[in-house]
């Protein structure tokens, strides 16, 4: 090969490649849009946690608001569970017994309680959606999940306050909806999955629907959560995610 | 046979039940059933019984919508004799929203302080005495008659005022209290204050203070004191002077499990610190260890004690909770009390209500 065909190839080369570079996204960047495309300025749901193993199916509606990252509460609607409340603010979360009238502050580890008997903690429920304050994020590569391309990271904790020492999730390249995710321990044992099975969209946004959360440590245990209704930027009363709401 | 003051009451309860009906068919009611086969041993007199313990709950709500809400909880027990209405009503409240406060009338409950069974911050019921079941997932349930007014001051912060009638009704004896509720930095401060005037004594001030926080785990903090107007001032309120602490943490285990920790302390600085029996309103020191190790999401098993140090006696209950269904729970548990005779917690006492060992398996439904 000539010297000239050999510039002219390395020139090819670095004029496909640049655009590349100089366009890909990092694992950073990626999170931050994930998250951003999450937030909502506020929300209001309503769905149901069909906790399933082999005695049958539990079901627990709900009703949620959200505003921003931080602030979300939750309302059970169902029988068993009528007038239960979680109040997640920065830092805190609150529950309300309406039974015993009590109000309850948790923080710490006691967030990582099982909620309603489900394979979804308070902590889970009531995410925030700030991971990288609490994960370092590194991109494995490029996946085709259920026939989308997907971005592949792992994130790794930074502090002991999270759930999930380890999460490995699958974010698509388009609507930066996580599709799955792998939650593991430190050592890298699996504890749970969570898998997109149905989406909605609200305005320009890809949202989960249906989700699949099956417990890795368990046989025939999972929790299908669904979103019923789902209204984005709606009005919300001021006093809804205060402690005068919460056990109203 | 029936006496006609249980045919009155019962008759009352079916005329209230039938004039709620309309209720009952708009808004749902929810019911629970706790049917528990219980076998006791009482040691004393090496007696074995067998009973059947059936608790009954119907709550006829509204919705929690609008600036109104109210609520009709009935309940009775099948080994409690039933005297009054007052006895099956657990609460009869409505709650209405003004702009700037809320206001809260009828029978319920207000939870003051920190503490699933000691509290020194509840000073409107008081969550001292160990006359509990430790098989109930809820120790502290009572209720009162009682007008209260909420008055929001920001996010996080309110302020609550509280009146209660009193058992002789004569209104000099009614109950008033307040308290202030805020976070400061990173912990919850409450601070209140109640005057009352139990039947035959003279009234007493009661202020108190209840803190809790995380230090890697969750903490809380109460103290309280009781000052008489009349008699010796000085010693009665040192003798009624109590603060009670608690830690809760929780530890994951391998296969996803969990293991949550609970100790809590009540303590009265002059209280009785010789070494032998106590009595429950002078004890120096309470304990009650809880240990509840979450297996699955639905099967959990738990050991609570309440632990007497200075007569080492206790009383403990190993229970076992399974949610096979939906609201359907299999509840089984074994109680004992090991202290000698006298003790707070007596092998052989002659109360009744306190047998020595006991066993029960049963079920619990709401639906």
């Amino acid at each position: 090969m000539s010297e000239k065909l050999q510039r002219l190839l390395i020139l090819t080369i670095l004029l496909i490649c640049i655009p590349a570079i100089l366009f890909a996204l990092s694992a950073d960047e990626i999170i931050t849009k994930m998250d951003r495309l999450s937030t909502f300025a506020t929300t209001f749901a309503t769905g149901s946690i069909q906790t399933t193993d082999r005695f049958g199916t539990k079901t627990s509606l709900f009703k949620s608001w959200s505003q921003g990252e931080k602030d979300s509460l939750i309302e059970f609607t169902s029988k068993a569970e009528q007038g239960q409340k979680i109040l997640r603010t920065e830092g805190s979360l609150y529950l309300f017994y309406p039974d015993a009238e009590q109000l309850i502050r948790m923080q710490g580890a006691a967030l990582r309680q099982s909620m309603l008997g489900s394979d979804l903690s308070y902590e889970d429920m009531t995410e925030e959606k700030n991971t990288l304050d609490n994960y370092k994020a590194s991109l494995d590569g490029l996946e085709t999940f259920k026939g989308r391309e997907c971005h592949v990271l792992t994130l790794t904790a930074k502090n002991r306050s999270v759930a999930y020492p380890i999460q490995k999730i699958w974010v698509d390249t388009e609507s930066y909806l996580v599709w799955k995710a792998e939650y593991s321990t430190q050592a890298g044992r699996l504890l749970k999955e969570m898998e997109v099975l149905e989406t909605f969209i609200s305005g320009d946004r890809v949202l989960p629907g249906k989700s699949m959360i099956a417990d890795k440590m368990k046989k025939d245990s999972s929790t299908l959560m669904t979103i019923d209704t789902f209204e984005a930027n709606p009005k919300l009363d001021k006093s809804i995610f205060t402690l005068e709401n919460l056990t109203w | 046979m029936v006496g006609k003051k249980t045919q009155r009451i019962v008759l009352s309860c079916i005329a209230v039940a039938l004039s709620l009906s309309p209720l009952i068919a708009a808004e749902n009611p929810v019911i629970s059933m706790d049917l528990l086969p219980t076998v006791s041993y009482q040691a004393k007199d090496s007696t074995w019984k067998e009973f059947m313990s059936a608790d009954l709950g119907v709550t006829l709500a509204s919705k929690r919508e609008g600036n109104v809400r109210g609520e009709v909880v009935l309940r009775g027990n099948s080994l409690k004799a039933v005297t009054s209405f007052d006895d099956v009503l657990h609460k009869a409240y409505f709650k209405a929203r003004f702009p700037s406060f809320r206001l809260t009338a009828g029978k319920t409950r207000l939870s003051w302080g920190d503490g699933i069974l000691f509290n020194a911050g509840d000073v409107l019921y008081g969550s001292n005495s160990t006359s509990v079941s430790l098989t109930q997932a809820e120790l502290r349930s009572t209720t009162n008659w009682l007008a209260s007014v909420n008055y929001p001051l920001g996010f996080f912060s309110f302020a609550e005022a509280v009146v209660m009638p009193s058992d002789t009704h004569d209104p000099t004896d009614m109950l008033f209290g307040t308290r202030y509720y805020t976070t400061v930095k990173d912990i919850k401060v409450e601070l209140g204050y109640a005057t009352k005037k139990p039947a035959s004594e003279v009234r007493v001030h009661k202020p108190y203070i209840s803190l809790q926080g995380n230090l890697g785990f969750d903490w809380y903090l109460s103290s309280s004191i009781a000052i008489p107007v009349a008699g010796d001032i000085a010693k009665k309120s040192g003798e009624s002077w109590m603060i009670s602490a608690g830690i809760l943490h929780l530890v994951t285990l391998p296969l996803d499990r969990s293991l949550t920790l609970r100790l809590e302390l009540l303590t009265r600085p002059f209280g009785a610190w010789e070494t032998g029996p106590v009595t429950d309103g002078t004890a120096a020191i309470l304990l009650y260890p809880e240990l509840v190790l979450s297996y699955s999401p639905s099967l959990s098993f738990s050991l609570r004690s309440i632990i007497s140090p200075m007569d080492l006696s206790a009383m403990s209950t190993l229970g076992m909770s399974w949610n096979i269904f939906d609201a359907f729970n299999l509840i089984g548990s074994l109680s004992l009390f090991t202290g000698d005779q006298g003790d707070l917690f007596a092998w052989n006492s002659t109360d009744p209500t306190k047998p020595s060992f006991s066993a029960t398996v049963g079920s619990s439904w709401v639906f």
